[in-house]
């Protein structure tokens, strides 16, 4: 095919392999929330990562459209319904728990303490 | 009437002096000793959730050990100025096993579209220096 290398091919191989690092990326997170003994995780991450592997050398862009959509549908469907996310960040539980209060507002302590004691 | 009224308000106002303030900040300007406090007497309300940054030479540390640890690195190659792909020899997917390694040592979370731009290691200290609940 006489398109091989123009920037329009490279652009969608670009697009491409950043949807295959995300979803790698969600997958393997999904995995660990899955397999939380570590050396379960280990096996489940190396057999992932063959699939992966297995699929690196297509060249075709619809085939490989294909693959990354597959991909994704099967990460839909094996989503864990109650994953693991760190407090702070969001949809974690400590999300917007202590917003940073209006500056200029302080507690004084005095105990009672008057400015003539 | 109101605004005379309100004169009268203005003049009588009491000026609020910052100085007891001042005397609970640090209690060693207390004379009679009564507040013979160790810790600051004002409490800002959210120094815990905002956390404090760490310093870069431990965080460098920890990531070049978290990098060296990985199975298809060299740990000799592996330096501050190291590019994850060009100079370590890393696939696209081993730069995305190394990111999630270092969420995982620092507790961390990356959200997806910076993740993937980190592609050196220096790029991966300046993020996590400058992120404030890296622990």
């Amino acid at each position: 095919m006489s398109g091989a290398t123009t920037a329009a091919y490279l652009a969608r191989r670009a697009a491409q392999q950043e949807r295959v690092r995300i979803l790698y990326r969600r997958s393997l997170k999904d995995t660990l929330n899955w397999a939380v003994h570590r050396h379960l995780f280990y096996q489940d991450a190396s057999d992932l990562r063959k699939k992966f592997e297995a699929n690196k050398h297509v060249e075709d862009l619809d085939t490989i459209d294909k693959m990354i959509a597959a991909g994704e549908a099967m990460y839909d469907k094996w989503r864990h319904p109650d994953p693991y996310i760190v407090p702070w960040a969001p949809g974690g539980s400590k999300f917007t728990r202590n917003p940073v209060p209006p500056s200029g507002i302080e507690i004084v302590y005095d105990y009672g303490k008057e400015v003539n004691d | 009437m109101a605004a005379v009224r309100g004169a009268l308000i203005k003049h009588l106002r009491v000026n609020a002096t910052p100085l007891p303030l001042l005397l609970l900040r640090n209690p060693k300007t207390i004379p009679n000793g009564l507040f013979n406090l160790t810790f600051n007497a004002i409490r800002r309300f959210s120094d815990e959730v905002m956390g404090s940054f760490l310093d870069k030479s431990e965080v460098t540390d920890r990531v070049l050990s978290v990098v060296k640890n990985f199975q298809k690195v060299d740990p000799s190659k592996v330096t501050p100025n190291a590019h994850l792909q060009k100079d370590l020899g890393l696939d696209s997917l081993d730069t995305v096993e190394v990111v999630m390694a270092l969420e995982e040592e620092f507790g961390f979370e990356i959200p997806d579209n910076e993740a993937d731009k980190i592609s050196t290691i220096n790029h991966a200290v300046e993020f996590i220096a400058s992120h404030p609940q890296a622990k």
